[in-house]
């Protein structure tokens, strides 16, 4: 297994490694394995030596926070000043942000050690992380498969020990699915647990940032740093979690109510189905109650998301004109030129079909039955999430219906490509935190995730169950240790 | 429902985006699967869609809002930082012979 935060954060106290040491020995591993991942698209080694000497000086003065020190890496999306932000899209080509992301600002008070940015999505939208404008990054698990996404490098990077820890953002699944598809842990938080000031808007309703960890303990660790209310995030919450979340994570099941709703079963591959009816008898064999559930509006939940997400990013990317960042037309013949061919040659395909049915769902004529009607099923998915956490506690769900896909896979469509999120859209829906654990692999050896969904700013009983289920299922992240594999 | 090429081009121009004619047919294929994805939206649901009922908009109490006071902002030299070649202007193309 390998070492987690806690255990690097000692061996750095004691001296027995120093921040530099353990910096150099990533980016040894990034040179060596990047070529072939794709995972990192800025590497950024100066300044993570440069934070490493600042770091072993702080632990030295014995002053230090548990992450100080810690290499990890962030996702091309948030915001670091100074330093190349491009969401993966040619129309962001040489954007250099002016300021930090708050989730970032706070990692890097802490004496975070930042390795780089990684591949994703072009502007978080995909699930595969191929629409990247810097290729997709590929599956350390199996090379031949995808990460999943969007945030598909922050993934690969935990897999493949090319970082301790990443951040990724989750607008319908984008940390969760590429956790599932490499087999690591990936946390969604509940909407407005953690500031969204730096994070360059998808769609602004559903975004939250989280961390992707090899563990359920670090993402807890990850997670008590970057939480907490922001006045320049007016939809985030301060909320009194109270004690340190990684420090609550010993709770037994014993009693628990756990839903289990039919609903998110509906075609599931039967291998990850098996897998995750095995991980439920683990809980009622070790005394959770399982309550069968119902939630019927998850029938309409991917066509409520989609609407509602698109008509957001149309909206959201309107700034790209080509005038203040990023790619600019070389030739025009009027303004309105300019900024048409800039937005035509700087967006990718999914990005352009995603502004054009947010911007047909908002059109005159539309608004009534697409946007307006997905905003009215949105409250009623609300209602029956909140009706089930009246007597559960949490609920077991796959994290996909499917395991990873193969790179290039030719016979998906985008319609195809977005019934893959069917099990994680309600999650962002409704607000509310879920985490995806590894739940063993199908039979071509790719990882199962598991999904633990729990009520909102309830992450403390999310990570409860998934520690229980890591200590007591004996499957561990499924990180590979020895390289990509060819 | 079908949607034409027409359509397409208006939304298109809505966007902001232009598509050759090849990319123009393209999209507009993929266009008429996606919409039909978006009209799901439509189908019935345990317990019926006519439950559903308009919450409206999740209003702020005037009250709640912050005073709209004036604080320290980035210096616009670091905001304009990424506009190539800014000089107290932003620079374009002479569009106007």
């Amino acid at each position: 297994m390998r070492t987690g935060i806690s255990e690097l954060a000692s061996r750095l106290r004691k001296r027995e490694i120093s921040a530099v040491e353990l910096t150099k020995t990533y980016i040894n591993n990034i040179e060596k394995l990047n070529p072939t991942l794709n995972a990192y698209v800025h590497l950024t080694f100066d300044i993570a030596l440069k934070a490493a000497e600042q770091a072993d000086r702080m632990i030295k003065e014995d002053d230090a926070p548990l992450l100080c020190g810690i290499p990890m890496a962030l996702k091309d999306n948030i915001c670091t000043d100074g330093l190349p932000t491009t969401c993966c899209s040619k129309i962001l080509d040489g954007f250099k942000p002016y300021y930090d992301a708050t989730a970032w600002e706070k990692l890097k008070a802490r004496g975070a050690v930042l390795l780089g940015k990684t591949n994703m999505d072009e502007f978080a939208m995909g699930s595969t992380s191929e629409t990247s404008c810097y290729g997709a990054p590929l599956n350390p698990i199996n090379t031949a498969y995808v990460t999943g996404g969007s945030s598909g490098g922050s993934a690969a990077v935990v897999c493949a020990d090319l970082a301790v820890y990443s951040l990724g953002s989750d607008t319908g699944g984008s940390i969760r699915q590429p956790a599932s598809f490499c087999g690591v842990v990936g946390l969604k938080p509940t909407y407005g647990a953690v500031s969204r000031y730096g994070l360059i808007a998808y769609g602004s309703s559903l975004d939250q940032i989280g961390p992707l960890t090899t563990s359920v303990k670090d993402a807890a660790i990850v997670f008590d740093a970057i939480k907490g209310g922001d006045k320049r995030d007016q939809t985030s919450v301060d909320h009194d979690y109270g004690a340190s979340l990684a420090e609550c994570l010993d709770r037994d099941v014993k009693g628990m109510r756990i839903g289990v709703a039919e609903e998110f079963f509906d075609g599931i591959n039967p291998e990850i189905k098996s897998k995750i009816m095995e991980a439920v008898a683990l809980f009622e064999k070790n005394g959770a109650i399982i309550e069968n559930i119902r939630l019927p509006a998850l029938k309409i939940a991917l066509p409520v998301y989609y609407i509602i997400a698109c008509a957001e990013a149309s909206s959201n990317l309107g700034r790209y004109d080509g005038i203040r960042y990023g790619h600019r037309a070389s030739s025009y013949t009027s303004i309105e030129d300019m900024i048409m061919k800039t937005r035509s040659e700087g967006f990718g395909d999914e990005v352009k079909r995603r502004i054009m049915l947010g911007t047909y769902v908002l059109s005159s004529g539309y608004y009534d039955a697409y946007y307006k009607k997905a905003c009215l099923i949105r409250e009623e998915i609300n209602r029956e999430f909140d009706a089930v956490f009246e007597k559960c506690d949490a609920l077991i769900a796959p994290t996909a219906p499917n395991t990873a896909f193969p790179l290039n896979y030719k016979g998906a469509s985008p319609v195809e490509i977005y019934l893959s999120d069917i099990c994680t859209v309600p999650v962002n829906i409704a607000g509310i935190p879920a985490i995806s654990v590894p739940c063993g692999e199908d039979s071509r050896g790719l990882p199962i995730g598991m999904q633990i969904i729990g009520n909102k700013f309830d992450e403390a009983t999310v990570l409860q169950i998934a520690n229980f289920y890591e200590q007591n299922s004996g499957i561990k992240a499924g990180v590979y240790e020895g390289g990509a594999r060819a | 429902m079908a949607v034409t090429k027409t359509e397409i081009e208006k939304l298109a121009r809505l966007a902001k985006l232009s598509f050759s004619d090849e990319e123009l047919e393209r999209f507009t294929a993929e266009f008429d699967a996606i919409i039909a994805f978006a009209d799901t939206i439509n189908q019935s649901i345990e317990g019926g869609t006519e439950q559903i009922r308009s919450v409206g908009a999740r209003m702020v109490p005037f009250e709640a809002l912050r005073p709209d006071e004036v604080a320290p902002s980035l210096p616009n030299d670091k905001i304009l930082s990424n506009v190539e070649g800014y000089n107290g202007f932003f620079s374009v193309e002479r569009s106007k012979k």
